[in-house]
């Protein structure tokens, strides 16, 4: 698969087939991606990869919480900037907007919107959950250097003909996931990965993402 | 490199490059290139990087500014805290000595500091230049976003046959940049700066062996 096409093939994926992914893929995927850059080769990410009981576990324990709702959460980082205006509101509601439209649930009807929402704490039944964390003293631009990481591994999927969906999601049961995972003290948890063979067939995984146009990203000089 | 290039030899060939054959970069490839990467994942949709590609009379006129500017003071922002990051200044340290070992010099911490300036203003003599910069507002997981942003584009530049160099060295003429690009500074941060252009083939600098930290290190598997 070419570059081109992996980048225009990938999308999140919110529906996977119950089929498991091999070890031997992810480690090949994985030490491909230690190729991928960061400033000063700070090589910043630190990875958990799931499947089985374990990620079953993690699973089940979120999922006890899940009813307390937001009395439940503890997240150690703002996934949202607090303050943002309305261009970047309209992105964000865009995507949820054109979702629930696709899966037929009417704005007014929170309930169900809630309910898939909280798909996102079963992996969206991806076999595999990749978590990331680093070292808490990491700046901005090391953030920058484990989204550089987390394209490639999502590029170099789409090459295996597997799909991912990245979920800042579980960011908010951090708790959780660090009684179910060891990461240390002084590591924060960013986010996580589902990964497997996406449905390809379920309207969630087919709707139409917008995105901004060209003109609005870049300006050229001296062309 | 074609449009045959997999994800995997994209990967694997791109390196940082400090030397750039004397050939311009059409202007269709980067339209392409940037067109495609819209297709970058961000949380929330949020798409929250911006840029400016400079070539030519522009380039070279932001070039001569810095030239004639010391850095800013205080940074745009800070690249690390060499106080708390012992093992990944050791990683940089070794970046380093392997590149000048590759170069061939040998020179004293003064000339190799000047060296390294003028290169990186520069930006390598690429004949192209990606300015990056996004809303200030932004948090730490949308420079994670921007990151996604900045390795499609140096992905699919590989496809094209073309290389790049991230410098975050850019970002010491934060302020100067986004005043030539009549980029707000109130509103926007300075991020970095691609340099792209093709790759010289003969320069030892783009061929010195890079330290990877083995998987083991980095990742752990369960219940496989």
């Amino acid at each position: 698969m070419n570059v081109s096409e992996a980048v225009a093939s990938r999308r999140s994926i919110r529906a996977f087939l119950d089929k498991p992914v091999d070890r031997e893929v992810l480690a090949r995927v994985l030490a491909k991606a230690q190729r991928s850059p960061s400033g000063g080769n700070t090589q910043p990410w630190n990875v958990i990869v799931l499947t089985g009981d374990p990620l079953a576990a993690l699973l089940a324990r979120v999922a006890e919480v899940i009813p307390q709702g937001l009395a439940a959460y503890s997240p150690e980082y703002n996934v949202y900037p607090p303050e943002l205006d309305g261009a970047y509101q309209q992105r964000r509601f865009g995507v949820g907007d054109a979702m629930y439209a696709a899966l037929n649930i009417p704005r007014e009807d929170k309930a169900s919107r809630l309910k898939w929402f909280a798909r996102n704490f079963q992996a969206f039944g991806a076999p595999v959950l990749l978590l990331l964390h680093t070292k808490r003293y990491m700046g901005p631009p090391q953030w920058a250097d484990m989204g550089m990481w987390l394209q490639t591994v999502s590029l170099l999927l789409r090459e295996e003909g597997l799909d991912s969906c990245m979920q800042e999601a579980w960011a908010v049961y951090t708790k959780q996931i660090r009684e179910s995972v060891e990461i240390p003290d002084d590591h924060i948890f960013f986010c996580g990965m589902a990964i497997g063979w996406g449905d390809r067939e379920a309207a969630i995984n087919r709707f139409e993402v917008p995105r901004a146009g060209i003109e609005e990203v870049v300006t050229w000089q001296g062309f | 490199m074609t449009n045959s290039t997999t994800v995997t030899e994209a990967v694997l060939s791109r390196r940082s490059v400090r030397a750039f054959a004397d050939k311009p970069v059409p202007l269709e490839i980067l339209r392409q290139v940037m067109d495609t990467a819209r297709w970058a994942p961000s949380g929330c949709n949020f798409q929250p990087w911006e840029g400016a590609i400079l070539t030519g009379e522009p380039l070279r006129a932001l070039q001569d500014k810095m030239r004639a500017t010391p850095p800013q003071d205080p940074k745009e922002y800070s690249w690390s805290d060499p106080e708390v990051l012992p093992e990944c200044l050791a990683r940089l340290h070794q970046v380093g000595a392997d590149m000048y070992a590759a170069m061939n010099i040998e020179r004293g911490d003064k000339a190799a500091r000047a060296d390294f300036m003028s290169s990186n203003i520069a930006s390598f003599n690429a004949p192209a230049v990606l300015m990056v910069y996004f809303p200030r507002v932004m948090g730490a997981p949308q420079w994670s976003d921007v990151g996604m942003w900045l390795q499609t584009i140096m992905l699919l530049l590989r496809e094209q046959g073309l290389d790049t160099c991230p410098q975050e060295f850019l970002s010491l003429y934060a302020k100067l940049i986004k005043d030539h690009l009549g980029v707000s500074d109130e509103s926007h941060i300075f991020f970095c700066g691609i340099a792209i252009g093709y790759r010289d083939e003969e320069d030892p600098v783009n061929a010195f062996d890079r330290k990877r930290e083995p998987l083991d290190s980095k990742i752990k598997f369960l219940g496989f």
